[in-house]
């Protein structure tokens, strides 16, 4: 099957910093993919070139068009939610959903409305009315009642609080995601989106870190959990990361034989978060 | 089509307070001021007049007389509204492409199928078309409206509004004129909203000063070294823009002709064009050599505006 994302030697520089180095890449529908990484990695940046939103060296395919050149187009069949608060502060909420209706032919005023009446917008209020959390409802219904391949979102529910979190995500996945639909996500919350992901990119000084499906995770990753005095023995097997909790010391193994490690104390499968420190941290080592 | 139309509603929805309440606001200062003069005094040729004896004196002028001032004050009132146009179609422009882009809707907008040339063209029709359509709706409505509010004045100090100048003036006419100096001027000054429109899609911050600032740095040196070369000030960027506008076929000023004065295009004095107020010299204008410079300068800055468009982002 035809990816609906593909990078080939993606590279974008800023003057000498380069936030996105010979990425390649490939993203096939039907997933819901993770991009994660610190601070300045270029997630964002990788993520405005998928969207058209930046120039860039090297090839990129995204739903078999050049975003860079065929934006409008493009549009049709993607959509994003670049963080919160990106809706025009001025509009009303009926202006927004009438204008999004005339623009985009895939949307459905109907199933947006009645997104909107499960929340408490009202169709008179302006945007700059109503609470952040409320503008990310308002923006979730205007996308989910669009009908589009590939949903970006680049850290959708920074600044939300735990409910509109929490509720964010479950519309997103009981009302919206299929086998048809993929979506990217980037977000610092790793262990919110953990349990919807199909996939995991991590990304670190412009370079892929990790490239691998949800299943593949915890079939090559182990968390070991020692008493101080196996820990020696522990360290000796090669671990890719040590820290301690509460006098334990914990271990991660990649690739590791699971009998062997049994005998030294408890296996884990890692939590992402878990799994992008000791990543991240060993490329800084 | 029906995306373009939609971006325009967006453009006047946004703008309402600049493209429909501030033409109410210059209708309603009209209104007031005709009130005033109806209520107290009215200063004809240095003179007091209440508004009965003014009336009274109008009605002893000839017909002839009353019918050509009527028709005059009909398009002379229009100069505050076409000042006060040129006003918002300037900071509109300036804002256009760079409102969104600060605070960040640029990424909303831009996740919508309209191409950066639909959104661009958008913005610029607004200007040139809505905005001046708008103000001069309201400059319609008001003075109906003051012709209502004369006429019943007229009628309780007992004179007759239809003899008077009811069927002496034909509006139409100097409505129209109105209406197509607006639309001529927007297309005169294109190469002004096509700068307007590039500055406001490249500035970092504080659009105005991107847009005034380096073209006076411009024609400062160029008068300054035209000055050291030949010591004399002549021709610069100053004197282009002052020329353009002498040379607009916006009814901006008065200029005295066989004794009378009379309202006229652009700047009186200046300029190579005749400018007196007809069908035919707006033509002049828009088939002039000057209009296809202008076009071609235009045709670059809004170049220069979707090509800073397409790589905009928020940051």
């Amino acid at each position: 099957m035809n990816p609906i994302i593909s990078a080939r030697g993606l590279t974008k520089r800023f003057g000498r910093t380069v936030a996105a180095d010979q990425v390649d890449l490939d993203i096939a529908a039907g997933k819901i993919v993770g991009l994660i990484g610190p601070n300045g990695a270029g997630k964002t940046t990788v993520m405005k070139a998928i969207l058209g939103l930046t120039t860039f060296e090297g090839e990129l395919d995204v739903l078999g068009l050049n975003p860079s050149k065929q934006r409008a187009a493009l549009m049709e069949d993607v959509c994003f939610i670049a963080d919160v608060a990106v809706l025009p502060r001025w509009i009303r909420v009926w202006q927004l959903v009438e204008l999004t209706g005339k623009l985009h032919p895939k949307f459905s005023k109907e199933t947006c409305l009645q997104y909107l009446s499960k929340t408490k917008i009202s169709q008179q209020q302006k945007v700059k009315q109503l609470s952040k959390g409320m503008v990310t409802q308002l923006h979730l219904a205007l996308v989910m009642a669009i009908d589009v391949k590939l949903l970006v979102l680049d850290e959708p529910t920074l600044g939300l609080d735990i409910l509109y979190r929490k509720q964010f995500y479950s519309n997103l996945l009981n009302d919206y995601f299929d086998e048809e639909r993929t979506i990217l996500i980037t977000t610092h919350q790793v262990e919110e989106v953990e349990h919807i992901l199909t996939d995991l990119v991590f990304i670190d000084n412009g370079k892929i870190a990790l490239n691998c499906g949800m299943d593949e995770v915890e079939a090559r990753y182990t968390e070991l959990m020692v008493a101080p005095a196996n820990a020696n023995a522990a360290r000796a097997l090669g671990p890719m990361n040590e820290r301690e909790l509460f006098g334990r010391h914990i271990f991660l193994f990649e690739d590791a034989d699971r009998e062997t490690l049994k005998q030294l104390g408890e296996l884990h499968t890692p939590s992402v978060a878990d799994l992008f420190v000791a990543t991240m941290s060993g490329e800084m080592a | 089509m029906t995306r373009l139309i939609a971006l325009m509603r967006r453009e006047f929805w946004e703008h309402k307070s600049a493209f429909r309440t501030a033409p109410l606001v210059i209708g309603g200062i009209h209104i007031a001021l005709l009130l005033k003069a109806i209520f107290t005094t009215a200063h004809i040729d240095n003179e007091l007049y209440t508004f009965k004896e003014g009336v009274r004196a109008l009605a002893q002028q000839s017909a002839d007389f009353r019918s050509a001032h009527f028709q005059e004050a009909i398009i002379a009132s229009s100069v505050f509204f076409t000042i006060v146009l040129s006003f918002v179609v300037f900071f509109y422009l300036l804002g256009a492409l760079f409102d969104d882009r600060k605070d960040r809707s640029i990424l909303f907008w831009k996740s919508m199928p309209a191409s950066d040339v639909l959104t661009v063209a958008s913005k610029l029709l607004t200007a040139m078309v809505v905005v001046p359509v708008m103000f001069w709706l309201v400059f319609i409505v008001t003075q109906v409206l003051m012709a209502v509010i004369a006429s019943i004045m007229i009628m309780s100090v007992g004179e007759n509004p239809w003899t008077l100048f009811l069927i002496l003036v034909n509006p139409i006419g100097p409505w129209l004129m109105v209406l197509f100096s607006y639309l001529a001027s927007a297309i005169w000054f294109l190469p002004l909203y096509g700068w307007l429109l590039f500055t406001s899609s490249f500035a970092p911050r504080i659009p105005v000063l991107f847009a005034i600032i380096p073209p006076v740095i411009f024609a400062v040196l160029q008068l300054w070294i035209e000055f050291l070369r030949t010591f004399t000030l002549n021709t610069s960027l100053f004197g282009l823009v002052g020329e353009w506008v002498s040379n607009s076929p916006a009814i901006l000023t008065i200029q005295v002709h066989d004794g009378d004065a009379e309202l006229a295009y652009g700047w009186v004095g200046a300029g190579t064009f005749d400018h007196a107020i007809t069908v035919g010299n707006i033509i002049d204008r828009l088939f002039s050599l000057q209009m296809l410079y202008g076009l071609l300068i235009a045709a670059v800055f809004l170049a220069g505006a979707v090509w800073m468009r397409r790589r905009a982002t928020d940051s």
